[in-house]
């Protein structure tokens, strides 16, 4: 085989097919922008969804605090309901008489 | 022929285009040096803007006390309201006091008054509970605003107010435990640096800066909720009964050193501490009011003379009723005298002061005359043994250590300390030392706080400590409990006898010292009764104080009722049989 027909084998597979889709100057351009201005929406988007969480993350917390007031109220409430002050002004402790004999089993 | 070019119009584009292309660099240049060269300045500018930084406050440790070992809440937080007002523009302030006073049910005059002094802020009301906030708002008040506050609550009212102290303004304890262990019950603050809307509402973003608050820890006390509110019913009625000006009263568990009650009358409510006019009411006398003892340090003395093996219960001497130290004569408190064969016990069963001197002269080894080396020895008891003139380490603000002269004093001022006067000392002084007394002579160190407990539920339980396991031999502490208990069954403390019950103590009536000149006030005295029961394995060491009663007679008939009353309930609390 010579030499030339080798060659011509060998590059045989090596012809380029062209692109169909050419883009002249305003179209990369247009492209591009478009590109820029997806983005820059997915960033907006983004930003927006963050600060929205962001609100809803400080109403979660005056719920929060405002659920920690209550039970704070609530234990107050129930402390004072149990004082010693109560129960002893209570008509159940009035009712009760002292003791005044008192027997220890052995 | 081809037109020449326009040079003129050439020219003219050419300028327009280096002064745009010069108007760019301009343009570029001070984009670059306010966004490169003054970055850090216009950042702080915004920052300062969309930034704020807010001190987020530590909730507050709360305390409790224990009732029968379940915890009990005695100093809880509540986050309530403040109500003021803008009465710059406020047209009708009475009509709004009036309305006002209808919901809260203070008197209409004191809101017309805040409204007509204030200016563009007037202070109107302090913890409004969010039900009655409810019902103000409802209303629909011009110039009327609520704030939320946080605030201390003592739900048991004026309990142990004064062991508690109470929180100011500010935040910061004062007095008691409050203001004793106020870094740990207040926590740290933490810090938000966080970007804010405009209306300043922080949005929770990542660039937020967030170092959490350390909530303080939790304490937990070992007063007793019982026998606390039963010491101070008892202690109010003591005062009440003998007239007096105050008292106070103080149960010990001499097996540990724990405080199971600690009360003064007259006393406060902590929630509404600004009404209170004698800051004197604010402190607890037990621990920082030092005074004169009285008879109940011939106690002290005596175990000084019985564990130095000088005398014991039977050793005798002439009481004479009077006794001459150096050119001062030092009698009885009542002038007469028991004779010949007085023993150490009866010294004790009536409060002889001759008898307590003829121990300090025998300390000395001389039954004749005041030593030098029994000055020393009476001193080393009184201040190395038994503690007296130093802090006892208690956790309350303003502990007071008491005076106690060293043996250079001279030997009418130590005739004197060896019966309770001349030196000074606590009531928590001389409780402690009786409870070594009565427990086989270990001195244990009081302490009121049975654990902390950290935000992340780690505690720290105080574990009973003895400052001095040998303060006097075992063998004392019997002797001396059964002096003790001759005084309450044939002595001054015989109000206090309980048949079937085997209680050791001793009365002491003080004279109190003249605060403006030499000398002491008269008529006027400090009643005490220190003592312990069952004298043989004692449960508990109760002290009371009576300051200056009207009535008649000494402490015997002012603090001994105190003792027998409040020794019985405890008898019958702490469920103990007689013993015969």
């Amino acid at each position: 085989m010579s030499t030339a027909t080798m060659t011509m084998r060998r590059n045989q597979n090596l012809s380029r097919s062209q692109s169909e889709i050419k883009l002249g100057p305003a179209s990369s351009g247009f492209v591009i922008v478009a590109i820029i201005a997806l983005l820059a929406l997915l960033y907006l988007n983004a930003i927006t969804k963050t600060s929205e969480f962001g609100y809803q993350v400080t109403k979660l917390q005056q719920q929060q605090t405002q659920a920690v007031a209550q039970n704070q109220e609530l234990q107050v409430e129930a402390a004072r309901l149990t004082s010693i002050q109560q129960i002893q002004n209570s008509g159940a402790a009035k009712a009760l008489v002292p003791t005044t004999q008192v027997t220890y089993a052995k | 022929m081809p037109a020449a070019p326009d040079i003129t119009a050439h020219r003219r584009l050419l300028w327009l285009y280096v002064m745009l292309a010069v108007m760019g660099v301009l343009v570029v240049g001070r984009l670059a040096y306010l966004q490169i060269f003054e970055h850090q300045h216009y950042q702080k500018l915004a920052s300062g803007e969309q930034q704020r930084k807010y001190e987020v406050p530590a909730d507050r440790g709360q305390i409790y006390l224990l009732d029968n070992g379940t915890k009990v809440p005695l100093a809880l937080n509540q986050t309530l309201k403040i109500l003021y007002a803008d009465p710059s523009i406020i047209s009708d302030k009475a009509g709004t006091a009036a309305k006002l006073a209808t919901i809260t049910g203070d008197p209409a005059s004191q809101y017309l008054d805040a409204l007509t002094k204030g200016k563009e802020y007037a202070f109107l009301k302090g913890r409004v509970d969010d039900a009655t906030a409810a019902r103000i708002t409802a209303l629909h008040l011009h110039g009327i605003g609520m704030v939320n506050e946080d605030y201390r609550t003592y739900p048991e009212g004026s309990l142990a107010s004064q062991v508690l102290g109470f929180v100011n303004d500010n935040g910061d304890g004062q007095y008691g435990i409050e203001g004793y262990l106020n870094r740990e019950l207040k926590g740290s603050p933490g810090q938000l640096n966080a970007r804010t809307d405009t209306n300043g509402v922080p949005i929770a973003t990542s660039d937020n800066i967030n170092k959490a608050a350390v909530p303080g820890s939790d304490v937990v006390l070992t007063l007793d909720r019982n026998i606390q509110a039963e010491a101070e019913t008892d202690i109010q009625s003591g005062v009440q009964a003998a007239k007096a000006t105050s008292g106070s009263i103080l149960v010990l568990d001499p097996n540990t050193g724990a405080i199971k009650a600690m009360a003064n009358y007259p006393s406060y409510d902590p929630n509404n501490y600004s009404k209170v006019t004698n800051y004197h009411t604010f402190s607890n006398q037990v621990t920082s009011d030092a005074f004169e003892p009285g008879s109940g340090f011939k106690v002290i003395t005596m175990a000084a003379g019985i564990d130095l093996g000088k005398v014991t219960p039977d050793t005798t001497y002439t009481d004479t009723g009077c006794i001459d130290v150096t050119s001062t004569k030092i009698c009885n408190f009542d002038n007469k005298n028991d004779g010949s064969n007085t023993t150490m016990t009866t010294v004790l069963r009536d409060s002889l002061n001759t008898g307590v001197v003829f121990v300090l002269r025998m300390l000395g080894t001389d039954p004749n005359a005041i030593k030098n080396v029994g000055k020393q020895a009476l001193y080393g008891y009184i201040t190395g043994h038994f503690a007296f003139g130093k802090l006892t380490g208690i956790e309350q603000a303003g502990e007071e250590s008491g005076v106690v002269n060293a043996p250079p004093s001279n030997d009418v001022n130590y005739a004197n300390m060896t019966f309770g006067q001349g030196l000074s000392v606590t009531m928590l002084q001389m409780a402690d030392a009786f409870a070594a007394i009565a427990n086989g002579g270990k001195l244990y160190k009081p302490y009121l706080v049975d654990r902390q407990i950290k935000p992340d539920g780690t505690q720290t339980i105080t574990q009973p400590l003895i400052t001095n396991p040998h303060v006097i031999s075992p063998q004392t502490s019997q002797q001396m409990a059964a002096m003790m208990q001759v005084v309450v069954q044939h002595g001054t403390g015989y109000l206090a006898y309980t048949p079937g019950y085997e209680i050791a103590g001793k009365t002491g009536t003080a004279e109190i010292p003249n605060p403006t000149g030499l000398g002491y006030l008269p008529d006027a005295n400090i009643g005490t009764f220190t003592g312990f029961a069952p004298a043989n394995a004692p449960k508990f060491v109760v002290m009371v104080r009576i300051n200056r009663p009207t009535i008649g007679g000494d402490a015997e008939k002012t603090t001994v009722p105190v003792f027998a009353e409040l020794t019985r309930w405890l008898f019958q609390y702490y469920a103990i049989p007689p013993s015969s």
